[in-house]
């Protein structure tokens, strides 16, 4: 048997012999890291009073709030129920499943009757037929369905797939995140874009450092420095050196100059020196967006020691896509240019010089990120090299980089504040 | 010394002041949109400077509201709409969208009424324009190509610059305006009334404060920086307060004094006459366009994210007609609704436009009401709580808006 928090909270509470003590105003559950948390304790105010009765006086929910006993002693809190009305009805909660977040409508609750009564959290429903349960126009609205023969729209949750997030609960928050930190980094990213801003900073301090670093890379520009404010100095610069260089580069340039050199100062060396010569190039242009890491090989060699070179590279480990190999001179010039895919599928013999395409598409590091972004489309690259005057390999610009210039960003920081 | 090194220091220094206020009377200029313009010079030209006063609280009573907002905003990282609805459940807070969505519903129409008038100066019919132009918005802001248009519009609204040149063009009696907006003075007619509220509604609405509200707590704005967001808020309060009091005077010493009573948009357009001569009509007409349809691609958008956002419907341009049914039909909704009720054969065009501002006013109490008590609330502000100063020029807000509409519905009823 079901019933939804909406149909308990603010009914009217009656002990055995029908004496009234207050209303019900709110469900309190324990375990909540299972499937089916248990309902603990109801909380009933009268007056001005609020009082706590444990759940196993309670004989009825629906259709009335009954009581077993006629003097109910008062119920214990052990600090780790949730508080279903005040902590979870219209927060935001994470839908594990569907990775987005979603507003509680309203609760769903089971009664079970082994070995005596229980009630259990079963479920979330985050549809609008739970916001009709609210209103009280749930029976209008089904009626409305069925004249339309339409079947009410089922937006119900098992709470076994929901994550609770706030901020002001740590031990909740770490459970919820076991489940987050498996999502894509993209998908944690739009959720923190979207929670409140304290929550988010909290989710985003309790991943590990990888994991923020590619999630950083997912969230608005706009956010990420404020986000990053957030984390104690060693853990930015630790994040910041995760980050490919063009990003972390375009983040530290929105910080303030003095917080910018300290965190240049607590990365390793390498990876701030990478990072300070892209802060030197606008953000829109090659130099802005082209990333340092990239997989280059000596002239002269064969395909079979191309590809030895290239399992002993740091450079070529560090290329996060290693769509192309980059042939250089003993000056870093760039001689040509040959696709992992022709490279791996041709005999190990084979003089790269014969079958690398020597006539590259280059850009300048002050190239507009706009035409690069053309030419991307226009030859069908997935990634760039940008060398200065002297022919020498600065960066590489990749697909994904190139077109972020002729993609709108979300509308929302498009609207002018006009009102 | 040659001429243009004489003149170089002095462009120089315009320029970097430009630089200053630049931003900021671009926004300040914007705010004062079509239902805007038509309620301060429809003040100014039939009380002269007999709502001064009223402009002067109203403003101050923005700055209470917006900073409160900007606070609540910084200190919850929520917006107003997500606040209320943790704090006082689904039935206010449908009750509050419900008010903000008929509020701004009128506001849009208003920006329609707006877009129609300015056709109508160079002699376009409403019948071509607004249908072309409440298409043009819809689709635009649906492909997302809305920003390019966007600068080009803002760049329209500076015309009320305009105001404040003409104002300093014909020398008003400065000690007369200084004290008439100093020292109130009260009529007790239903049409006085009446514009005192839109005056009120105009500067200071709902939705300013829920929009406020939202843009600090998505900039991520904390409780540290926040002074810096107040001083922006501030700024920004007064330039556009200004330019306000700058209209109600330009219509006031021009129109007032010469008995027009504004009715139309070309009547609205003579009190530039001082500065563009007969060119008045075009700079009033190019500016009012501009404006109108900027806040008409604002605010339908703005307003059914903001509704779909608490609700938890799907929601955002990203998304297509059959995920998203709700947000493109209550944006869809909005646009046609309002473009429909300007196309009303022989409804007014002008007060239409600054009589829809009434109803802000109105509203504005019961919102008030969930943000004092969502700010006062000691759980969700922490320290920073409103001061009583605070809480008693809102209480002070509040009650004579509430004393104002108590007296116009009585004057309707007896």
């Amino acid at each position: 048997m079901t019933t939804y928090l909406s149909h308990i909270l603010g009914k009217p509470v009656w002990d055995e012999e029908g004496q009234r003590l207050g209303r019900c105003v709110d469900l309190l559950a324990a375990e909540v890291e299972t499937g089916f948390p248990s309902i603990q304790a109801i909380a009933v105010k009268d007056g001005r009073e609020t009082r706590l009765i444990a759940a196993e006086f309670v004989a009825w929910l629906t259709p009335s709030i009954i009581l077993n006993t006629s003097d109910p002693p008062a119920y214990e809190p052990r600090g780790d129920e949730l508080w279903l009305a005040r902590q979870v009805l219209d927060r935001q909660i994470v839908d594990t499943e569907g990775r987005r977040l979603v507003r509680v409508n309203d609760l769903q609750l089971t009664r079970i009757s082994i070995n005596g009564i229980h009630f259990r959290l079963a479920g979330v429903d985050v549809g609008t037929l739970g916001l009709l349960r609210r209103l009280g126009v749930e029976g209008l609205a089904a009626t409305v369905l069925k004249i339309l023969h339409r079947q009410p729209p089922e937006a119900v949750i098992p709470w076994r797939d929901v994550a609770p997030l706030q901020a002001d609960e740590p031990i909740r928050l770490r459970v919820s995140l076991e489940k987050i930190s498996e999502f894509h980094p993209a998908d944690i990213a739009d959720i923190i874009e979207e929670l409140d801003r304290p929550t988010g900073q909290a989710l985003l301090q309790t991943l590990d450092t990888e994991t923020i670093a590619d999630t950083m890379q997912e969230i608005e520009p706009e956010l990420q420095a404020s986000m990053l404010r957030t984390l104690p100095p060693e853990r930015a610069a630790d994040v910041l050196e995760e980050m490919d260089p063009d990003d972390a580069a375009d983040l530290l340039a929105d910080l303030t100059p003095t917080r910018r050199a300290k965190l240049l100062e607590l990365m390793e060396d390498e990876d701030a020196t990478d990072v300070q010569k892209l802060l030197t190039y606008p953000e829109d242009t090659a130099g802005g967006i082209m990333t340092t890491e990239f997989a280059t090989i000596p002239s002269g060699l064969t395909v079979g020691q191309a590809l030895d070179y290239l399992r002993q590279s740091e450079a070529a480990h560090e290329d996060e896509a290693l769509f192309y190999v980059y042939v250089l001179d003993k000056m870093q010039k760039l001689q040509g240019v040959i696709a992992l895919r022709e490279l791996v599928l041709s005999a190990p013999h084979v003089a790269v010089q014969d079958i690398m395409e020597a006539d590259v598409i280059t850009v300048d590091p002050l190239r507009p990120q706009k035409e690069i972004a053309h030419l991307v489309a226009k030859y069908n690259l997935l990634a760039v090299p940008v060398v200065d005057a002297q022919d020498v390999m600065q960066g590489i610009v990749t697909v994904d980089d190139a077109i972020d210039a002729i993609i709108p960003t979300a509308w929302k920081k498009r609207l002018p504040r006009v009102f | 010394m040659t001429l243009t090194q004489r003149v170089r220091p002095i462009v120089l220094r315009i320029l970097f002041l430009l630089g200053i206020i630049g931003p900021g009377l671009i926004t300040a200029s914007a705010g004062n949109d079509a239902p805007g313009i038509a309620t301060y010079s429809m003040a100014g030209s039939f009380y002269g400077y007999g709502l001064l006063w009223v402009l002067l609280w109203a403003a101050l009573g923005a700055v209470v509201l917006l900073e409160m907002a900007a606070r609540m905003g910084a200190v919850t990282g929520k917006g107003l709409t997500e606040l209320i609805r943790e704090r006082f459940g689904v039935r206010v807070t449908v009750f509050i969208m419900v008010s903000l969505v008929l509020a701004n519903l009128g506001t849009t129409t208003a920006q329609f009424a707006g877009i129609a008038a300015s056709a109508e100066l160079f002699g376009v019919t409403r019948y071509l324009v607004v249908p072309v132009a409440a298409f043009a918005v819809w689709f635009l802001v649906l492909r997302g190509s809305y920003e390019r248009v966007e600068k080009v519009l803002l760049s329209l609204t500076l015309y009320a610059v305009a105001y404040i040149i003409t104002v300093f063009l014909v020398r008003p009696p400065w000690g007369e305006v200084l004290q008439r907006t100093i020292v109130p003075t009260v009529r007790l007619e239903p049409d006085y009334l009446l514009a005192l509220l839109a005056t009120v509604g105009t500067t200071v609405t709902p939705w300013s404060c829920a929009y406020m509200q939202a843009s600090v707590a998505d900039k991520g704005v904390t409780g540290v920086e926040y002074p810096y967001t107040r001083l922006d808020v501030l700024l920004g309060l007064v330039l556009s307060s200004l330019v306000a009091a700058f209209i109600v005077i330009s219509a006031a010493v021009t129109l007032f004094a010469n008995g027009i009573r504004v009715e139309t948009a070309k009547q609205a357009a003579l009190a530039l006459a001082p500065l563009a001569g007969p060119w008045a009509r075009q700079l009033f007409g190019i500016g009012l366009f501009g404006a109108s349809l900027l806040a008409a691609s604002v605010l339908p958008l703005a307003t059914t994210y903001a509704v779909c956002e608490v609700f938890g419907w799907e929601r955002g341009i990203n998304h297509t007609a059959d995920e998203a049914p709700i947000f493109y039909g209550l944006y869809t909704s909005l646009i046609v609704l309002s473009s429909i009720v300007v196309l009303i054969p022989g409804i007014p065009l002008f007060p239409l436009m600054w009589l829809s501002q009434v109803l802000n006013a109105i509203l504005l109490p019961l919102v008030m009401a969930f943000m004092l008590r969502l700010a006062n609330d000691t759980g969700i502000m922490k320290k920073w709580r409103n001061s009583r100063l605070t809480n008693v020029l809102a209480a002070v807000l509040a009650a004579v808006i509430t004393l104002a509409t108590a007296a116009l519905l009585a004057e309707a009823l007896f």
